[in-house]
Parts: C-alpha cells; structure tokens; sequence
C-alpha cells in the first residue's frame, strides 16, 4: 500500500476537517488535492499530534485529523496517553508507517517499528480503544469511512511501503509557517461566528 | 473530584489563598478559556482550583511541550489559552515555542521554580537555571512577579500582549508569591 493512495482517500473524505501534518511527503500530496485554510503544513516533530488534540478539545463541532509519521508518533508517544485520558471524539488520528525515516537523507534510516515496535498496541497500552492497523487499500478506507462517521479518538496505522519518495512531488507548500497560523485561526473564527449565528436564529 | 490543596491545609503544601484567588480572577478577567498544565508543587493550588471551579476548561498533558502544542492547537480554533507547569518545562518547551513565534499562535505561560530568589532546593537547580535563558533566547516578554498586589495587572497586561503581539508571554511565579511562609 502506498501513502499517496491512502492520502487520496483522505482527503476525498475531509470535506471541512482541519488537518495538521507532521513533517514529510504527506503535506506535498495532501497540498496537491487543494490548498485548504484550516491545514497546518509540516508541524515540528513531534507536535502534529499535541497541536491537534488541543485544537480537538477546542472546537469539538469539527473534526480534526492529525496526519502523522512513524519517527514523529515515536518521539512524543506521550500524547496518546492524553489522548486517551479525555477521549476527544472529534479527532482521528493517521499513523503512516514505513519503517524508516523516509524524508530524511537517503530515506534508509529506519525506525523503531522496522525492529518491532507496534504502534496501534502502544495506543491499546496508553488506553485508546479505537485503534487498528491496515496494510491494504481497502482496509485503508475501511477504517478512515468509519473515523469520519463515528465518534473516536480513533488511531489509524497505515502500513505503507517507502516508494513514495521517488513519486515525490514539488517541494513547494501553499502558504508559508507564518501566513498559516493566521490563515487558520481567521478561518475558525469566521466559521465558529457563522455557526454561532446560525444557531441563534434556529433558537429564535 | 473535590479540591483538595485549599480546603485541606494539611494535605500538603500551604498556599497563600488569596494569591490564587488573585490569579484566578485574573484569568477569568483576561477572559482565558482553556488551560493546560503538568502539576508541579508551587502551582498545584492554582491547577486545583481551576479544575474544582470548572468555568475554565482544563486539561493535565504527558510533557510541558505536549502542553504548549495543546494550548497552541487551543489557540488555533479561536480559543484563549494559557499553559502552568515548572520552570523546566519551558526548557523542555523550547522548539515548539520557537513554532509558536514564526507561526503567529502564542499562548500565556505561568511557571514556578524559575531563576528567581527563594528556591531552597538543591535538586531544583537545573530546573531553575533553564527557563529564562530560554525565553531571553527566544525573545519572548516574560515577567518576574515578585510582588502579589501585582497578579491581576500582570496576568491582563500578559494576556493583552499575547493578543495583540501573537507571541507568547511568560509570568515566572516565586515561591514566596503562592506558597504561604
């Protein structure tokens, strides 16, 4: 299974959801599908995850998915412990794995899970319930169909091979670090204003 | 769950009441909505306290910077927030504070055992030698609040300058400021 086809998936699926990307190819392809103002390209390692359960815990009318490495779950596995301790049920969390630290060098270096380490079972042991690991397309948006619909927290282990690298595309992002933060947030609260106002009239 | 730090003096550390009643108003008046800490023994009282009262939505991370992410993921969906922890944690905090200032999503920051006078502890030196080296390196306003009379101004004036800059502020809290003598 290969990153690109379970990042189309993704984001046929995300309609408003707001993304946070770790650092990677992953910000490349998900950019490609369409720039959108509620995305944070290439968080520093290892803060996708943690910027994203805020951002959960924050606004839980919207969905929230935390698109994530193997090397940058694995240098702060913590927050899977926050995580499960208050149960956001608007977040999902992604979990390519390829085994090695793909971006970085000559993408040989490999990381704990090419010696074992299982991350959906470090998300069981930290006390999430709605964890799984797929290896095949169809599994893939199995899982991701069901994240979207039902309430998590739900930690998905994607299994991918590494060959993505070479179908590498631009190395250029949308927006820079210091336009996104801004971007987004005038986003949220335009929508969160919009909402606001939507509710008031229903309740009049 | 019942707050146990300031209605049970003896449970542990004794607190000036007054001072967390002050940073509490101050919080409510600065209109913070969201925080997140890691407990420490100078701050606990406060952490308690904001839990007990339930009006500011508070969450307890793994790690200080997991904290800092939160609060900045807080920040991000239009919310107010504000992160307590022990000095070291800014150390601990350094890369995704950086984050914070080129992406223009800052939170408030309070914390203990900083560089400041009144720290009787020997294995609270590294603790305490970090914090401000750290927020000198990266620019970011911080405050020493040695005097108590000035909670509530600092903690406003903070939070404005966290609005209005979109960079995060720090108020390094003493022990004499919150622990009671």
């Amino acid at each position: 299974m290969n990153r690109i086809d379970v990042l189309d998936i993704l984001c046929d699926l995300r309609q408003d959801a707001a993304l946070i990307i770790s650092p990677g190819l992953s910000n490349y392809t998900i950019a490609a599908h369409g720039d959108l103002p509620l995305t944070i390209y290439n968080m520093d390692m290892p803060y996708a995850t943690p910027i994203a359960l805020g951002a959960a815990l924050g606004w839980p009318a919207r969905r929230i998915v935390s698109v994530e490495g193997d090397g940058s779950l694995l240098a702060g596995p913590s927050v899977l412990a926050t995580i499960a301790r208050y149960r956001p049920y608007n977040l999902i969390v992604l979990v390519f794995d390829n085994g090695a630290y793909l971006t970085t060098g000559s993408g040989r270096a490999p990381t704990a899970t090419a010696w074992g380490a299982d991350i959906e079972q470090l998300g069981r042991a930290f006390g999430l319930k709605q964890c799984c690991t797929v290896r095949e397309i169809g599994d893939a948006r199995e899982a991701l169909v069901r994240a979207f619909q039902k309430p998590g927290p739900w930690l998905i282990v994607a299994k991918v091979d590494p060959t993505d690298r070479q179908a590498r595309q631009s190395a250029q992002l949308p927006v820079d670090v210091f336009e996104s933060g801004l971007r987004f947030r005038r986003t949220v609260l335009a929508q969160r204003a919009l909402e606001q106002d939507q509710g008031s009239r229903s309740r009049s | 769950m019942t707050y146990p730090v300031a209605r049970d003096l003896a449970a542990g550390p004794r607190y000036r009441l007054e001072a967390l009643e002050a940073f509490y108003d101050s919080f409510r008046a600065a209109s913070i909505d969201f925080a997140v800490f890691l407990p420490d023994s100078l701050l606990d009282g406060l952490e308690q306290l904001i839990l007990e009262r339930g009006e500011i939505e508070c969450f307890q991370c793994a790690r200080e910077d997991e904290g800092v992410a939160m609060a900045m993921g807080a920040y991000l969906v239009g919310r107010r927030p504000l992160v307590m922890m022990e000095g070291s944690g800014i150390g601990l905090s350094a890369l995704i504070l950086a984050r914070g200032i080129v992406q223009r999503t800052p939170t408030l920051l309070v914390a203990s055992h900083s560089n400041t006078l009144g720290e009787c502890f020997d294995y609270h030196a590294a603790t305490r030698v970090v914090a401000e080296p750290v927020l000198r390196a990266l620019n970011i306003p911080y405050y020493v609040l040695f005097d108590p009379t000035q909670i509530r101004t600092v903690v406003i004036e903070a939070q404005r300058t966290v609005e209005g800059q979109k960079v995060p502020v720090a108020i390094l809290v003493p022990p004499h400021v919150i622990r009671a003598a």
